[in-house]
């Protein structure tokens, strides 16, 4: 492998030599670096974010709901999260058939925890170097204190995110006062615990064989590469016959190519791979060996670009086709299905209205001569605001509904069961008959919901 | 179409640790989308109404139960298909 040097460790899997990525600077780097702020800021920042006295983003499973915002999500929605989940999938297709592995080069969670975790590895151990030679050493009280503070910043971190992610999922203040206490319910601790291990095991340790062995993207993503993919590629025609050496303006002329084998792109690379081999699997297209060559390229005073993000078409020397087939088709479908989420979303009535019959008892005659059902009656406030309901019902015949004051009061994001009685001539009209059961907001005229419930009554 | 070369590292796994970690790990996102879309649709709370199994508990505890079990019954759909992929095995 060109000079690179890997040392054989333990490890789950087989004839695995742990990388130690040189840490390299330039454009695709601090793009990175820019990509890794701004997600982890919106990780670990987003659960302590309020709206409206709530927390703004908040899976909320204890109580099955879902706060984004503005907006609350009720199980009853679950059709808007299979639809976000679609469209999420197909923006990953869209962008992989356009720009390659973009999504692992910038965005994946594993890149970006694995980052974090390489900076702190090199704060506390030292860069490759200096990593590659602690690491070949005997254990010293300096090798115990780098990988002792190494240790304790990898594993509060790792708790901390753990308990961010669950932070999503429970309001994260209140578990946060408990876990001050000591007195987080088991499940929280579990979970806690559990994400921040798999943090700590994936971006400290698996780190590139989570992409070479485990991630389904990884697998699935090269079906979607065309000839008009941004793929990171090595020029062979300008860089081979590849040699050390200065080169001068002649040198192309002596049949030297521009590659003066210095192996930093093979140094640099996180997944271990020499991408003068041609494109392969393991890149994940993380662009460090285009900063690593361009680098070199600077020094030895050639032109840039020797690896470089292009299409196979453009190495083929034809032209690269942006407004393809596959290009239109995601975009159009991935257009029509964003466009319609919207669309859907702000049609969502925000009140919603359940009915349940009383199991127990199917009507009951009164001495009168009338007919009595009893229904539960669920008012779901998904609106921001609270509102004041009240509830009707029309039927065939003449409704009688108990209480007479139907007002209720429901607090946003709440629900509200309020039992109601029905009441009717028994034999005025005969038999069953299905009733319409709405609620209206008092607040708001506009806001209001149907439902449909069976009145039972004796056939005759 | 320029399908990337694989590696001649991908060979197919024979470790024992290796594959039970790739068994464990594909029941594990089975199991995890099985959670979702089942409790999506089914409210523990609800069914605690009725009569339900000793066990049932708070909602946050039968989640976690119902992620166990489909994560077992995923790794036993994963044991059998590498079992069945890999007929010369273990003669
Ligand atoms: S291969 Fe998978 S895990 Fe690795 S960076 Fe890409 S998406 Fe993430
Ligand atoms: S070959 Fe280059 S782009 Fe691909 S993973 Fe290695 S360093 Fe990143």
């Amino acid at each position: 492998m060109h000079g690179e040097v890997t040392v054989p460790v333990a490890s789950l899997y087989a004839a695995h030599e742990k990388v130690y990525p040189r840490e390299i600077s330039g454009r695709f780097a601090r793009l990175r670096s820019l990509s890794v702020w701004l997600l982890l800021g919106a990780f670990y920042l987003l659960p302590w974010l309020n709206w409206n006295e709530r927390q703004a983003v908040l899976f909320d499973l204890p109580a099955r709901k879902f706060f984004i915002f503005g907006l609350v999500f009720w199980p009853q929605d679950f059709i808007f999260l299979t639809w976000l989940l679609i469209i999420a999938a197909l923006l990953l297709f869209f962008s992989t058939a356009m720009g390659g592995r973009l999504w692992c080069g910038y965005a994946c969670p594993q890149t970006v925890w694995t980052e974090t975790f390489l900076w702190m590895e090199r704060i506390t151990e030292g860069n490759r170097q200096a990593r590659l030679k602690l690491d070949r050493g005997p254990w010293t009280l300096r090798k115990l204190t780098r990988k002792g503070a190494k240790q304790i910043l990898w594993v509060s971190f790792a708790l901390w995110t753990g308990f961010t992610f669950v932070g999503f999922f429970t309001p994260i203040r209140v578990l946060a006062g408990e876990m001050v206490t000591f007195s987080p319910g088991p499940w929280e601790t579990f979970w806690t615990l559990f994400y921040g291990f798999a943090t700590y095991g994936n971006a400290g340790y698996l780190r590139e064989q989570v992409c070479k062995y485990m991630c389904p993207y990884a697998r699935f993503q090269s079906a979607m590469f065309d000839r008009d993919t941004l793929v990171i590629t090595y020029d062979k025609e300008r860089g081979e016959p590849r040699g050390a050496g200065k080169r001068t303006p002649q040198s192309r002329a002596e049949g030297k190519g521009d590659c003066i084998d210095c192996t930093w792109c093979v140094q640099v690379c996180p997944t271990g791979i020499d991408i003068r081999d041609g494109l392969q699997i393991d890149c994940i297209a993380c662009a460090a060996c285009i900063d690593a060559c361009d680098s070199v390229m600077d020094r030895v005073g050639l032109s840039r670009g020797l690896i470089r993000y292009t299409t196979q078409h453009a190495l083929d020397h034809e032209r690269t086709r942006l407004l393809r087939p596959r290009a239109l088709i995601y975009a159009t479908l991935l257009a029509s299905l964003v466009a319609g989420f919207i669309i859907a979303v702000s049609l969502r009535s925000p009140v919603s209205l359940d009915v349940i019959r009383d199991r127990n008892i199917l009507y009951k005659l009164t001495d009168d001569g009338q007919v009595d059902n009893v229904y539960t009656l669920r008012i779901l406030n998904k609106s921001e605001h609270p509102q004041r309901y009240v509830l009707e019902a029309r039927g065939a015949g003449a409704l009688t509904l108990l209480p007479t004051d139907r007002t209720y009061f429901v607090p946003s994001g709440a629900v509200y069961s309020v039992p109601l009685r029905v009441r009717r001539s028994a034999y005025e009209p005969l038999g069953a008959e299905t009733i319409t059961i709405s609620v209206r907001s008092l607040d708001d005229p506009g806001v209001h919901a149907d439902t449909k419930a069976r009145f039972l009554a004796p056939a005759r | 179409m320029p399908a990337p070369t694989r590696v001649e590292r991908h060979r197919a796994p024979t470790r024992p640790a290796h594959i039970a970690g790739i068994l464990g790990w594909s029941g594990f996102l089975a199991a995890a989308i099985a959670t979702m879309i089942c409790f999506a649709f089914i409210d523990p709370a609800a069914i605690a109404t009725g009569n339900p199994p000793g066990w049932w508990g708070p909602r946050m505890r039968v989640y976690g139960i119902g992620f166990f079990f489909f994560w077992f019954v995923g790794i036993i759909a994963a044991t059998l298909s590498w079992a069945l992929a890999h007929p010369r095995r273990g003669r």
